[in-house]
């Protein structure tokens, strides 16, 4: 018996066992075995998905287990990326939720603590391994659906704490659902047109579709997908959802689920439908490039940290579908091996966005478990008081900035060296699409370093701007632990990614990009193949180690002349000592970025003058309010939204209340039938 | 070219250098090495010595040729230009920031009222003179005392 079928098998057991475990054992216990089911699920989950990149694959079918349908399951490299970072993250988080859930003296951790939560959190996280296996359409429509409905259940764990969570929830539900009726659609006309379910059948029957109804598929499946990933226009449940779940199950959907809609576009774009022509792979691009921008934009106007990430994952999302949309237009001008380091670089971004996000959103629950605020205007000074959660959050920092040695540096650079190295490719499209991408990604990588200069400097350092943020005491060692294992996991990714390498090739290759090696590792160093170009990120550590240190040293050496100091208190102008309400808030820094692009954001602002009662000219109160709405969501979704409504206030009119009426209408519903059938036959 | 021209037409205005001025000079003011940096400070004055101060750095007086030059801050400042009674309010605002500058410092008071309390001693609002409240190294008297006073007592810091 192979490793693959061995784990999976371990994975679903612990999985399913840890369902009833939640249920019925007794609180003292039950965030322990919970916990402790969970990370099983995760490591074994994480084996296979290893196995697979290592280059075995595996594929089974249990006609008997669903009605009608049965059950196909597949694993091969592409799979096998996907469920590896489910793995490793759920491992981690499950860790860190066992520090979470039994932890003292918290604020709002019982939620997720709760018999029901408990219960559906395994199932949770089996789900997210057991998606990428499935192979065919009705297998993954469940397990798709399995899903959704366990990270519903799961953002609802805190429903009684806060009534925002429900209204989150119901976003949520309505807009996973649309996606899934849209993949139902796209897949069920696909399955009708190549004539089988399966994915092996669809991959074969694929060539004998017309390209309308290839295109009708692309495009419904892609919509779908996007949508679970967070992208622009799709994306108004993700920061809703996200700042209102637990932490854990906001890191859990941030660096594992959203990752699934990447790799369902990959599957049925690349895989099994086998590219399509270039507007596929523009509209795409469109999507990613206009949420890497918008996403990185409302990330650097929020000033509650959840929300801030939230939409630092939709700009992630869109900077990797910008580099499938990519791979996707190269393959259609036939330069498969710039497509490969597209798709490869973009596939890498996946794995370093899982790694920072579980860490940056632990981080954020760890500051959330011990202060009860979201707030970034009313936290700071936790460095000095939850130095190793500031410490980790800064790691995640680090890495979401792409800058070296962070590990999203190295993605980010991969995705720029393929889009340069497009330009060569002839054509008008080209030339016109890519220089704009290398825009996009640049003006995002400078946006996402204020936005984390914001979180990090304002959250944790300078003095605590609220009593909660004052008080606040260190997290559980468990907590440290989960987050301390995804730390690793980023520096491992930022110093060795060429440890990847092989596996990413793998991946490529099973994505339909065959005969290309596009990253060859050699542990150290990555080296492109096809493009001749070379990164070493343990020399550039070096180097920047060396730097650092000379410029201390020097610095170090020129002030040390100066024997006697003293220690003089803060120059405040000679008036009292700085509070910190003077000190420098979230809103205050992303006030000149909402500045410069007041034009695209449209911020709301209003002064209200209050004069006292007897005269005009005295004033009593001025109230400043600054508010930066979801523009595409206020656009977009109101004018539905309102429609909807009004419709419904139309239709309260035919239910007057009068039974005289209600008869009426099935009486004429019933001659409508009779007639349409005596006419129609 | 316009402000070329004026600065051609105009010339200099700064009256002659006057001979350097008698006394000694304070012990500290040795290390300064010629060039002083000074802070105002308004402890309480009805603003004429300000008026006069001003004046002893405009073209005609120009105690900037002498070395001395005005700062923004005590923590850039050698010498401290305290004019005025020392209110209630500003005694403590004064000694801090006599504290925040950097030693070797000096503290010069200007004027009759910094030195005691002029026409506002014994009012509700006055702590003293300036020497009551910091150590004071140098006095210019007058009410107000002339810029050329104002730019002798810095000749004698700067010793230039």
């Amino acid at each position: 018996m192979s490793l693959i079928p061995a784990a999976l098998a371990t994975a679903t057991a612990l999985g399913v066992a840890g369902a009833p475990a939640g249920l019925v054992l007794p609180q003292r216990v039950r965030g322990w075995v919970v916990g402790v089911l969970t990370a099983g699920v995760g490591v074994a989950g994480g084996t296979a998905g290893v196995a697979a990149l290592g280059g075995s694959g595996w594929s089974a079918e249990v006609p008997g287990l669903l009605p009608l349908a049965g059950t196909y399951l597949a694993v091969d490299a592409l799979s096998g990326l996907f469920m590896a970072v489910a793995g490793a993250v759920v491992a981690a988080v499950a860790v860190y939720g066992i520090g979470y859930v039994t932890g003292h003296g918290s604020h709002g951790s019982h939620g997720l603590g709760s018999r029901g939560a408990q219960a559906v959190l395994p199932l949770f996280a089996l789900s997210l391994l057991l998606v990428p296996a499935a192979a065919s359409v009705s297998t993954f429509l469940l397990l798709w659906e399995l899903m959704a409905l366990t990270s519903l259940l799961l953002v609802l764990a805190e429903h009684r704490a806060r009534p925002a969570v429900r209204q989150a929830g119901v976003w949520y539900a309505v807009m996973t659902h649309l996606g899934l009726v849209l993949l139902l659609a796209g897949l069920m006309v696909y399955a009708a047109q190549a004539g089988g379910e399966t994915f092996a059948a669809l991959r074969a029957g694929t060539t004998g579709i017309s390209p309308t109804m290839r295109g009708l598929v692309f495009v419904l499946t892609a919509v779908a997908f996007t949508s679970k990933a967070g992208l622009v226009p799709l994306h108004a449940w993700l920061p809703r959802a996200h700042p209102e779940a637990p932490s854990v199950v906001s890191a859990l959907m941030s660096a594992a689920m959203v990752n699934l809609g990447i790799y369902g576009l990959v599957r049925v774009g690349s895989d099994l439908l086998g590219g399509g022509p270039a507007w596929w792979w523009l509209l795409v691009m469109a999507m990613g490039g206009l949420s890497a921008v918008y996403g990185i934009l409302q990330a650097a106007m929020a000033s509650d940290l959840k929300r801030l990430l939230a939409y630092s994952t939709s700009e992630n999302m869109g900077l990797v579908v910008l580099g499938v949309g990519a791979a996707g237009l190269f393959a259609h001008v036939g330069n498969e091996a710039l497509a490969g380091l597209a798709l490869a670089a973009a596939l890498l971004h996946v794995v370093n966005h899982a790694a920072f996000k579980a860490l940056l959103f632990g981080a954020a629950g760890s500051v959330l478990r011990a202060t009860g605020e979201r707030n970034l205007d009313l936290l700071g000074g936790l460095r000095a008081r939850m130095p190793f959660t500031a410490g980790l959050f800064a790691v995640g920092a680090l890495g979401a900035v792409a800058l070296p040695p962070g590990n999203g540096f190295i993605s980010e650079w991969l995705l720029l060296q393929s889009m340069i190295h497009g330009l060569e490719v002839p054509g008008v499209t080209t030339a016109i699409v890519l220089p704009l991408a290398v825009a996009v990604i640049a003006l995002s990588a400078g946006l996402a370093a204020a936005v984390f200069v914001k979180a990090l400097g304002v959250g944790f350092f300078a003095q605590p701007r609220g009593e909660q943020a004052a008080a606040a005491k260190e997290s559980p060692l468990l907590m440290l632990v989960g987050m301390g294992l995804l730390a690793a996991l980023c520096a491992a990714l930022a110093l060795v990614p060429g440890l990847l390498g092989e596996g990413l090739d793998r991946t490529v290759a099973a994505a339909g990009h065959t005969g290309t090696r596009p990253v060859a590792g050699g542990g150290l160093r990555v080296r492109l193949e096809e493009v001749s170009a070379t990164l070493s990120p343990l020399w550039v550590l070096a180097a920047l180690v060396v730097a650092l240190g000379a410029v201390m040293g020097t610095v170090g050496w020129a002030t040390r002349r100066r024997q006697r100091r003293t220690q003089a208190r803060l120059w405040d102008c000679g008036g009292g000592a700085p509070t910190p309400r003077m000190a420098y808030t979230a809103t205050s820094f992303a006030e000149p970025l909402q500045r410069v692009f007041d034009d695209m954001l449209a911020p709301e602002q209003d002064v209200d003058v209050t004069p006292v009662r007897e005269s005009a000219y005295l004033v009593e109160r001025v109230e400043f309010r600054n508010r930066v709405p979801d523009r595409i969501e206020h656009r977009l979704y109101q004018p539905v939204l309102d429609l909807l409504a009004a419709a419904g206030q139309s239709a309260r009119r035919l239910a007057g209340g009068s039974v005289h009426t209600y008869l009426g209408y099935g009486f004429v519903g019933l001659i409508t039938l009779l007639v349409v059938l005596v006419v129609g036959w | 070219m316009g402000l070329l021209r004026k600065i051609r037409d105009t010339g200099q205005v700064a009256e002659p250098a006057p001979p350097r001025p008698e006394g000694g000079v304070p012990p500290q003011a040795r290390e300064f090495g010629g060039s002083v940096q000074v802070r105002c400070v308004d402890a309480g004055s009805c603003n004429g010595c300000e008026i006069e101060i001003a004046a002893a750095f405009n073209p005609v007086y120009d105690a900037e040729r002498y070395g001395a030059r005005l700062v923004a801050s005590p923590r850039h400042a050698d010498v401290a230009l305290v004019t005025g009674p020392v209110t209630r309010n500003m005694a403590e605002p004064l000694r801090r920031t006599v504290a925040a500058m950097p030693e070797p410092r000096l503290v010069v008071a200007v004027g009759d009222c910094a030195i005691n309390c002029g026409e506002f001693a014994g009012g509700y609002g006055v702590e003293g003179a300036v020497s009551d409240v910091v150590p004071v190294d140098l006095a210019v008297p007058g009410c107000p005392p002339r810029p050329d006073e104002i730019v002798a007592a810095l000749r004698r810091v700067t010793g230039r």
